[in-house]
């Protein structure tokens, strides 16, 4: 990964949807946006917090028993419903699409949320973000580190944030251009495809465990063969889960169930990257060079959380299904407080960020998707 | 799994609440159903209880309040327990429905019926009667009093004696029970009611001031003595935190002293302990760990933890007490 020239890419705010001549202009450390008084802004979003943090109890165990339990109703349902398809196709379709959102829900309502440590409190043992393992073909201790530490403290800081980009798209100027990136579009809907491998083997790639030039300076906690070790082990277990076991189980509908499997995980793949590219790479959303985090106040880091991500407007079900990603700005700026709360905050932070000038980045799923397709496309010329 | 079995979690036993009564003013008892693998008690020895409060599974230690010969008869295990109205989980306990599905830990503790042929005093203070008559309830059950008798002292504030009738009882059962009603206002402090006692073995439960009374006097008149004793809930004092405190911290069969200026992290980083750390500002919780017991302070909001097990965050959290966390 190249991260020689920080440069700070903040856009224009009062233009939501930039032509790709603007976001060129919008390319030189700006002092276009004047910046709020962080101690005033860190007071109003803990206030925001405290008040919810205040609420947090029954209500929100029982939902987030619930949704597991509806989660453990949609997969088992759409694992029968595909050993039914011989009787007539359109189960097994409904068993594909009830297993696709039975892994949705398990990855971004329950997964994400609970290994964030949004429902620690509740010291129940099961629904912990240490002791949580999703179905994804991800080791739930590697997310936790690159995710929750490295993505969430360093949100969008160009070199400390690998999830900018994910070492394969270039998606501002802060990296200099390369042939690779006139294919990058196609990069990205393979990305797409494949993407729980992706988020897998994303830490590995970071710390180059298998290619390239292993950084000297880089202070591991985990030694790289606990790495591979926990990467094989992870993926073996969910290959062969769907794609022997399950099938094997079913004896002659082998096939029925291997091919449902496949399309389940591919649809669940495809949802998630669209929602997370989403929350990140929309036009608008800014970088940081590593500068802007030293001495970093919380309202600072507020600041940059802020403008670092970008919500996505939609009914109770879609924010469901997002794992209420869909409120990536609340999300980012309490990561620990139980998602089904950002509905609640986001009218007072959007309040606040008024207040301050502050760009509020949100849209319908089609603004947002568009204007992530067009940044990809974009950075795919110098 | 818990759909099935309310409460289902695994390395606990699950129990139903039969019945929940109010015996003194801030005095309740509680009547549960231990399932039928959960292993009996020995007279004395305390369980930890885990209800949900609020979503939040909370756990406190309670003494069996009962003999495992009662539990045995009736299936049934009492637990009996001061209401404390700042406290976790007893101003809840009142109100918990019969047959809601509980979580108790198997028995554990050596606080139990010595094995010998002298004579047993036993001090209570307070709610630290519970063990004693489970231990009494066995003695005579299993006809173990014959041996030696028992006496008990029995301090609490002025007509705030539980279970009077039921020492009465057992009283009656055997010529070699006898037990005295005190009040330390009226009847004077523990330590002139002992002399009369130097050749038995002393057992006391109660609060840190009787144990302390107790345990000078065993020291002088060299009384074997065996304890079970409640600090309370440790003092906390938010305002002396610009005084420097030194706290021990017991961790994975380690102790470390630690202060109260700085993170837990970092103090354990300096002393080279195996962490695993990250933001160092309590947003990713690498660094969580379960802490058993103690109270720590969260140094973005200064609030207190709870002081029963929870989860901890070691880069936001400063100790206020001793503490026990495992790593």
């Amino acid at each position: 990964m190249n991260t020689g020239g920080l440069i700070n890419t903040k856009e224009l705010q009062e233009a939501p949807s930039q032509t790709d001549a603007e976001l060129q202009k919008a390319t030189t450390p700006s002092q276009s946006i004047s910046k709020p008084d962080y101690a005033i802004l860190e007071a109003q979003l803990d206030a925001i917090k405290s008040e919810v943090k205040g609420k947090i109890g029954a209500e929100d165990a029982a939902y987030i028993r619930r949704i597991i339990l509806i989660q453990r109703i949609c997969e088992w349902s759409g694992r029968i419903l595909l050993m039914l398809g011989f009787l007539q196709p359109v189960l097994w379709v409904a068993g594909v699409l009830s297993l696709a959102a039975a892994k949705i829900l398990d990855n971004m309502e329950i997964g994400h949320n609970v290994m964030h440590g949004q429902y620690d409190w509740m010291n129940d043992s099961f629904i912990n973000s240490k002791r949580y393992e999703w179905d994804i073909a991800c080791d739930g201790a590697s997310w936790n580190r690159v995710h929750n530490y490295e993505h969430h403290t360093y949100t969008n800081i160009i070199g400390k944030d690998r999830d900018f980009g994910y070492g394969l798209l270039r998606l501002s100027n802060d990296f200099r251009w390369r042939i690779k990136n006139l294919w990058q579009f196609a990069t990205y809907i393979l990305l797409s495809v494949m993407f729980q491998w992706g988020v897998s083997y994303h830490e590995m790639a970071a710390e180059r465990v298998f290619f390239g030039k292993k950084k000297n300076n880089r202070k591991n906690q985990v030694t790289h063969s606990e790495l591979k070790k926990r990467f094989f082990s992870k993926g073996a277990r969910q290959l062969v889960k769907d794609y022997v076991l399950f099938p094997l189980l079913a004896g002659p509908l082998f096939l029925w169930v291997l091919s449902g499997n496949l399309i389940a995980n591919l649809l669940r793949n495809l949802w998630t990257s669209t929602i997370i590219f989403c929350g990140h790479f929309t036009g608008d959303v800014e970088t940081f060079n590593a500068e802007d985090c030293k001495n970093e106040t919380r309202g600072q880091w507020y600041y940059r959380q802020a403008l670092g991500s970008s919500n996505i407007e939609g009914g109770n079900l879609f924010h469901v299904l997002t794992g209420h990603l869909s409120f990536q700005v609340e999300h980012h700026l309490f990561p620990d407080i139980p998602a089904r709360r950002y509905r609640e905050m986001a009218p007072k932070v959007q309040a606040v960020f008024k207040q301050h000038g502050m760009h509020y980045n949100t849209g319908s799923f089609w603004k947002q998707y568009t204007s992530v397709l067009k940044r990809i496309v974009r950075y795919s010329f110098p | 799994m818990q759909q099935f079995k309310p409460a289902w979690r695994d390395g606990y036993y699950r129990a139903q609440v039969e019945a929940v009564r109010n015996l003194k003013s801030d005095m309740v008892e509680v009547i549960l159903t231990p399932e039928k693998a959960w292993p009996s008690h020995i007279a004395g020895q305390h369980i930890a209880l885990t209800i949900e409060v609020n979503g939040r599974l909370t756990t406190r230690v309670f003494t069996v309040a009962c003999g495992s010969s009662f539990h045995r008869e009736t299936k049934n295990i009492r637990l009996i327990t001061k209401v404390n109205n700042e406290g976790a989980i007893t101003p809840f306990l009142s109100s918990v429905t019969p047959s809601t599905w509980v979580n108790i830990s198997v028995p554990k503790g050596s606080f139990t019926l010595p094995n010998t042929d002298k004579p047993v005093l036993m001090v209570a203070g307070g709610s630290g009667i519970t063990p004693f008559i489970a231990m009494l309830e066995d003695a005579i059950e299993n006809k173990l009093i014959h041996r030696a008798p028992i006496h008990l002292l029995y301090f609490a504030k002025p007509n705030e004696h539980v279970l009077q009738s039921e020492l009465l009882a057992l009283q009656k059962r055997t010529n070699n029970f006898t037990f005295a009603l005190l009040t330390r206002q009226k009847d004077g402090d523990v330590e002139a009611h002992l002399s009369h006692f130097a050749d038995a073995h002393w057992l006391v439960c109660g609060p840190n001031t009787i144990y302390e009374q107790v345990q000078k006097v065993a020291k002088l008149v060299e009384a074997p003595l065996d304890s079970e004793h409640f600090a309370a809930l440790p003092t906390v004092n938010i305002g002396s935190l610009s005084e420097k405190e030194t706290f021990s911290l017991a961790h994975n069969g380690q102790h470390l002293a630690v202060n109260n200026q700085k993170s837990l992290l970092s103090q354990l980083q300096e002393a080279k302990q195996p962490v695993t750390y990250g933001c160092g500002m309590g947003i990713c919780h690498q660094c969580q760990c379960v802490k058993k017991r103690g109270v720590v302070r969260d140094t973005r909001t200064g609030e207190l933890s709870d002081s029963a097990e929870q989860l901890i965050q070691l880069c936001v959290s400063q100790a206020v007490t001793d503490l026990e966390i495992q790593l």
